[in-house]
């Protein structure tokens, strides 16, 4: 159990280490929902929706490149001792504070300009849609392993929640609809908080799942019959009895 | 009869195919302790294949694969994270095995010292030349101090001296007891190796 937790903290870890060198990234990550938000402020207090949910394109973004781009060393993690689980648990246990951190940014820049009723329920409910967009990457990343096609499959969903109005069926059935009730509950400050918030993590619980239903065949290790683990043994002097028709020397 | 050391690794009536294409057929293979073989075979004949499908990373169609000790695999393509250095790396391929961080680095650097890797550097692996990662690659797959070690064209990118002195190593693992399962192309150092294993060609394969 404590050998497993090592396992998860390095993971985190590393995965923090290899996401803070990519500068331009981080960048980005500010920089995308911060102009959705400051390009749409002219609608009034919908900016703070549209820049809410456009966290979930920065940070299910890094989330997708940071599991494709580790993909190929996933596999070989398993074979070298450590578990599906343990790679899925690292990799959130950076993500998601990180998403929250930048949440926290994004709700500084958004608060003194767009005069949310109760900060704090904006604040919770950007967070919330920093989570669920981790758990989404993952999940996105774990179905469709490929970046072109899992972008597009992030801009594609990300961009209907954007587009569709809140009280619509589709709304309803995406993975940021929760999130995003409880931004506009923050700005409005009208509203339940638990609903939208169980609603979230109902639907992050459910990607997780999937994520890791997913990605279990991809990185199952097949493990071998052992041999007896004798150092020497007494065989008779003959050659292997297949093999001398594909050996070149002997 | 004779005193030999125990087969290490023993592949046998092993298959594999992708979609139409015959891959492996029937093929047999044991590598006893204490034993250099290397692995030839024309393009698409199924090396890497066999060496997956050993290291436990890809499931055989048919036939049985049997291991004495913890397998090392070194890819024909390094699998590492391009802005990690190769300390952060040994740290944590060195935790999966259940080595501490000053211990990973510890057996890490040694290894790596061995190959003339620039120990101590805090460049990362996207920042490295293709030979410099390949030797971090290799050590990686030596973390664990396995018995059995499956080499995929692990010399990749190793400048002349860097190549031969691999080979010296291979003798030395050896010599510490392991088996050690070599791909190769390069027909020169071939008659370093103990035993040569040409897997065939499959027409399927071929256009």
């Amino acid at each position: 159990m404590i050998e497993s937790l090592h396992r998860m903290m390095i993971m985190a870890e590393m995965h923090g280490r290899d996401l803070i060198r990519r500068h331009v990234a981080i960048g980005l990550l500010v920089a995308l929902p911060a102009s959705f938000y400051l390009s749409s402020i002219g609608e009034g207090r919908d900016a703070v929706g549209f820049g809410g949910v456009a966290m979930a394109f920065a940070v299910g973004g890094a989330t997708v490149f940071s599991a494709l781009s580790s993909s190929e060393v996933d596999q070989r993690l398993v074979m070298g001792g450590y578990r599906p689980m343990e790679l899925l648990i690292g990799r959130l246990l950076f993500l998601c504070p990180f998403g929250i951190v930048i949440s926290g940014l994004f709700t500084a820049l958004m608060a003194p300009i767009s005069h949310p009723h109760n900060p704090g329920v904006l604040l919770l409910g950007v967070s919330a849609v920093a989570a669920v967009a981790v758990a989404f990457g993952i999940a996105v990343a774990a179905i469709v392993p490929r970046e072109l096609e899992a972008t597009l499959v992030l801009i594609g969903v990300v961009g209907v929640q954007l587009a569709v109005s809140h009280t619509s069926t589709i709304a309803k059935v995406l993975p940021f609809y929760g999130p995003r009730l409880l931004i506009e509950d923050g700005v409005t400050g009208r509203g339940a908080i638990a609903l939208p918030l169980l609603e979230g993590a109902a639907y992050g619980v459910a990607l997780l799942v999937l994520s890791r239903l997913a990605i279990g065949p991809r990185l199952s290790i097949r493990t071998h019959r052992r041999r007896p683990p004798a150092e020497v043994v007494s065989v008779p002097t003959q050659p292997f009895p297949s093999e001398p028709s594909r050996s070149l020397s002997n | 009869m004779t005193t030999v050391v125990a087969d290490r690794l023993v592949v046998s009536g092993v298959c594999k195919r992708y979609r139409h294409a015959t891959v492996l057929d029937r093929v047999n293979l044991s590598v006893a302790g204490g034993e250099v073989v290397a692995l030839t075979g024309e393009n698409g004949a199924g090396k890497s294949t066999l060496m997956r499908i050993c290291a436990g990373l890809l499931r055989a169609d048919a036939g049985r694969i049997e291991v004495a000790d913890a397998v090392g695999y070194c890819p024909q393509t390094p699998g590492l994270f391009g802005l990690l250095t190769a300390d952060e790396h040994l740290v944590m391929f060195g935790r999966g095995v259940g080595l501490s961080r000053s211990a990973a680095l510890r057996r890490g650097h040694a290894l790596l010292d061995e190959f003339g890797f620039p120990v101590g550097s805090d460049v990362v692996t996207s920042e490295m030349s293709g030979g410099t990662r390949q030797k971090l690659n290799l050590a990686i797959a030596l973390l664990a101090d396995p018995g059995l070690l499956l080499l995929d064209e692990p010399y990749q990118g190793f400048d002349r001296g860097t190549y031969v002195n691999f080979w010296d190593h291979c003798r030395t693992w050896s010599a510490a007891g392991k088996a050690v399962v070599v791909v190769t192309h390069m027909l020169a150092e071939l008659g370093r190796a103990d035993r040569i294993v040409e897997l065939p060609s499959h027409p399927a394969l071929e256009h």
